[in-house]
């Protein structure tokens, strides 16, 4: 008899055991997974606010309206007046395929939808919003539209921001798709091998070929003892690799400033071993490598090999972005506009203001450091190699008339054969207001040759018509 | 008899509170088209409930709080299938009354005939009987055929079959005596338990199957005396479980939807996930009553009920739900426990093992916890055959907490 209860008793526990569990499992779902389940874009009560609200509109940052909705009957419709031109920055909001850009982001404040608190809640239900509120951009239609222009007919990504403010001018990434016909073009898109879908200005990562030297300099600058005289020969062999020169040719004498200007790669291979790696990294950190860059839309994050054990031949390629360097456009761009913010980096932004239906100012976007990537010594010093780049070296094509600008020129190797073009530049060099990234993805020829030109025409057109 | 009264009158109204506020709730939800049914659904609900629990007290000495969580559960499915759609509220009310009637009805034929445990033969003819019945004129609904119609009334043979197998069981184990002589008398019932279970495989019933299998476990682990046997029975279902899954596509299904549903988000995996959505689409206190989207949720009336209660009464009702089905259970081993006569013991602990298994059994599916399988949840879910079957067995369970001393026993001897 005693037996049995026991076993009686026994069988209660895991019953008992097994409705504890259960509400154990419940409160873990709703606490760490549930956030995360509801967003799916098969959840159809995200859906239900869309046929009720008429979504806000998105404006460039003089006013000219870029993607709006309109009632018709009982439907609400949205339409992007230049579905090519924003399709990487505004996305696209569709029930049958989801959201990306700026749709995505800043869907609940597009909708107006306050989410997550008790008082919101109540506020939801008392007087549910019809209307939802407007995003203000940074962007500069008509330089969004030259910058387009410029890029027609390549494969890659230019973007222009304020090096001082943070502010994103013009993001372009071809090939691009029309947001606005993405029913039609829906299957030819997904199946194109040029990945139109990819954002390469904040998703692709390449090797930033030359342009990392920049970073390279400033690292050397901060070696004590470093011997900053060099006699190039057109190549080095560093640890059995060699290391050739731009079509083999040798720059002679050199100093720091003669290596920047020329783009020496021997130069900047033979000092890498005295720089070394933990130097190096420092810097690449500092201008945000291996570190999250915070946007309005997701950005991969650049990576430099600083935990790796790599040896001093894998130092010296990194030293001039190839081997294990590997950065995104944006990231190129901050180191840019760090040394043309006397070496602060600031994060770049996309939305200047949220603004209600009624024109109430509900959100705005404020200027925000993210990290020193040098001092501002430093920073003047590269300013000034950069500015010879422009003036007498590889970077002869980016120069203007009456305009001082500083600039970096990179050609990288890459798996394909065909090198990437690269330009990274800031101007006027004196009162940097535009900073500027050219990236041309498997061009085929030289930075200087063929991104530089980009990066002028750019720059001219944004001094001219912007309103700073 | 006064001290007991005064004990259950408190939680007695607290339901009572319950009821009033969410049935408040029900009038704002509907105020612009507030019907006659709504009234007479309210009303009735209350008043069947009050009355029934007052009543009971006056006529059983037994457990005076299984029946009132009962109608509290009662009444938190009643409220939500009536805001899914009034028309089936309706008609849930009217199970409800049925199934009250046939709680009591439970109570005073098994209080006054005397035998029960004597027929075992009896049960198991009729069980077979039922499976046949449903070969013969079953229909399938939701891809399982289980079910029977009789005159425009659906009936789910299983839903009997289940208590006619706590029975069976019982009426073994506490005629140990007679059976001594039949040699392997235990492996019988071990083959007669296994051929329900593969007659519901078959009826693609893979809920009920479940359901058979732990009563029969539980049971079995307390009473077999040749320990191995148990072994064989978890080897075999074990066995039987791998064969099913090559075998049969809607076991395979199952599974897979269970370890990954996402990539068949627009087909198999389409139940589970939209439980997922409303579940975590409600939060700790739910949107509220009438504010949800139950109709997301396939079957939010019957199996999927405690998704569609989570997404509007949010997860602190879900685990109040969970918690009145763990005291439930708890009561029932007590009961068990107390109960001297060995077959009303058993009975209890089998019932108390049911309404157990079938609750993990559901809600650990709309959670993926486990592998989804479409029963439904005791006296909250909506349907007449299981809310009658559930009310059997809480009559049941009620006889069982009384004190029947062994006169069963004496019954026998008499004889």
């Amino acid at each position: 008899m005693k037996l049995e209860n026991k076993r009686i008793i026994s069988v209660l526990i895991v019953f008992c055991l097994s409705f504890i569990g259960l509400v154990g499992y419940m409160s873990y779902f709703q606490v760490f997974r549930a956030e995360k389940i509801k967003q799916n874009s098969y959840n159809k009560r995200l859906w239900i606010n869309e046929e009720n609200i008429v979504r806000g509109s998105i404006l460039d940052r003089n006013g000219t309206v870029l993607a709006y909705s309109e009632k018709q009957g009982d439907e609400i419709k949205r339409y992007y007046k230049y579905g090519r031109l924003y399709s990487h920055i505004i996305g696209y909001s569709y029930r049958e395929y989801g959201k990306a850009g700026l749709e995505l982001t800043y869907n609940s404040q597009l909708l107006n939808i306050n989410e997550n608190s008790a008082i919101n809640e109540i506020i939801n239900i008392v007087a549910p919003s019809t209307v939802g509120n407007n995003l203000e951009l940074t962007i500069d239609h008509g330089l969004q539209e030259k910058t387009r222009n410029l890029l027609k007919g390549k494969k890659g990504t230019v973007i222009s921001m304020n090096p001082k403010t943070g502010e994103i001018y013009s993001m372009v990434s071809l090939p691009d798709f029309d947001s606005s016909r993405l029913k039609e073009d829906w299957n030819e898109i997904a199946e194109d091998p040029n990945s139109p879908f990819l954002n390469r200005a904040i998703q692709g990562l390449y090797p930033p070929g030359s342009t990392f030297k920049l970073i390279t300099t400033i690292g050397a600058l901060n070696t004590s003892n470093l011997d900053l005289e060099y006699d190039c020969v057109g190549s080095v062999n560093v640890h059995g690799y060699t290391f050739t020169d731009y079509q083999g040719k040798g720059h002679g004498h050199l100093n720091l400033k003669s290596a920047l200007v020329n783009s020496c790669n021997t130069y900047f291979t033979s000092k890498s071993t005295e720089i070394g790696r933990d130097t190096l990294g420092r810097v690449a950190e500092g201008f945000m490598f291996n570190n999250k860059i915070p946007f309005d839309l997701p950005v991969k994050t650049s990576s430099f090999p600083v935990n790796e054990n790599i040896d001093k031949t894998g130092l010296a390629a990194a030293s001039i972005g190839q081997g294990k360097v590997l950065a995104t456009p944006l990231n190129m761009l901050l180191v840019a506009s760090g040394i043309a913010n006397d070496g602060e980096v600031v994060q770049p932004y996309l939305v200047k203001n949220i603004v209600s239906k009624d024109g109430k100012m509900l959100k705005t976007t404020r200027t925000e450091t993210l990290s020193r990537g040098t001092s501002s010594i430093m920073a003047d010093k590269v300013k000034d190699m950069m500015i010879d780049v422009i003036k007498y070296g590889t970077g002869k094509n980016g120069s203007i008339k009456n305009v001082q600008v500083a600039g970096k020129t990179g050609t990288a190797e890459n798996a394909s054969g065909n090198s990437h073009a690269w330009f990274v530049g800031f101007a006027p060099a004196d009162d940097p207001k535009i900073a500027v990234t050219v990236l041309l993805e498997e061009e085929g020829s030289s930075g200087g040759r063929s991104a530089a030109p980009i990066a002028r025409d750019l720059i001219i057109y944004a001094l001219n018509n912007i309103k700073f | 008899m006064i001290k007991k009264g005064a004990k259950s009158r408190q939680p007695r109204n607290l339901l009572f509170l319950f009821e009033a506020l969410s049935l408040s709730l029900l009038f704002l939800y509907q105020w612009d088209s507030l019907e006659k049914s709504t009234y007479i659904t309210a009303i009735g609900l209350v008043l069947i409930i009050y009355l029934s629990n007052f009543l009971l007290l006056k006529i059983s000495d037994g457990d005076q709080y299984i029946f009132l969580i009962v109608t509290m559960l009662l009444s938190i499915g009643l409220i939500m299938i009536y805001r899914i759609d009034e028309g089936l509220g309706v008609k849930q009310l009217l199970w409800i009354s049925i199934g009250i009637l046939t709680f009591y009805l439970t109570y005073f034929v098994l209080r006054y005939i005397k035998g029960w445990r004597n027929w075992g033969i009896l049960y198991l003819g009729l069980s077979y009987l039922l499976f046949l019945f449903t070969f013969v004129l079953g229909s399938r609904i939701k891809g399982a055929k289980n079910w029977i119609k009789i005159g425009g009334i659906s009936f789910q043979p299983a839903e009997i079959t289940k208590l006619l197998l706590i029975f069976i069981i019982a009426s073994f184990y506490s005629n140990k005596e007679k059976y001594k002589d039949i040699k392997y008398s235990n492996y019988y019932l071990v083959g007669i338990v296994y051929s329900f279970i593969a007659l519901l495989f078959l009826q693609k019933d893979l809920g009920m199957a479940v359901l058979f299998y732990v009563i029969f476990l539980a049971l079995q682990y307390i009473y077999e005396e040749d320990r191995k046997l148990i072994f064989l029975n978890i080897g075999l279902f074990l066995a039987g479980g791998l064969l099913g899954y090559v075998v049969f596509d809607h076991v395979k299904v199952r599974f897979v939807t269970w370890l990954n549903p996402w990539p068949y988000i627009d087909n198999k995996g389409y139940q589970i996930i939209q439980s997922l959505f409303a579940i975590a689409e409600g939060g700790f206190f739910g949107t509220g009553l009438g504010l949800g989207h139950p109709y997301f949720i396939p079957h939010a009336d019957t199996d999927f009920i405690f998704s569609a209660i989570c997404e509007e009464m949010g997860l602190f009702t879900g685990i109040g739900i969970i918690m009145l089905f763990l005291i439930l259970v708890y009561r029932g081993f007590k009961i068990a426990l107390r109960q001297k006569n060995k077959f009303y013991k058993i009975l209890a602990l089998g019932i108390s093992v049911l309404f157990g298994i079938q609750s993990i059994v559901i809600i650990g599916g709309v959670l993926k916890v486990i592998p989804l399988t479409g029963i439904t949840l005791p006296f909250v879910s909506y349907g007449g055959s299981s809310m009658l079957s559930n009310f059997i067995a809480l009559g049941v369970l009620q006889v069982a907490s009384e004190d029947l001393g062994l006169e069963d026993e004496h019954y026998e001897i008499g004889e």
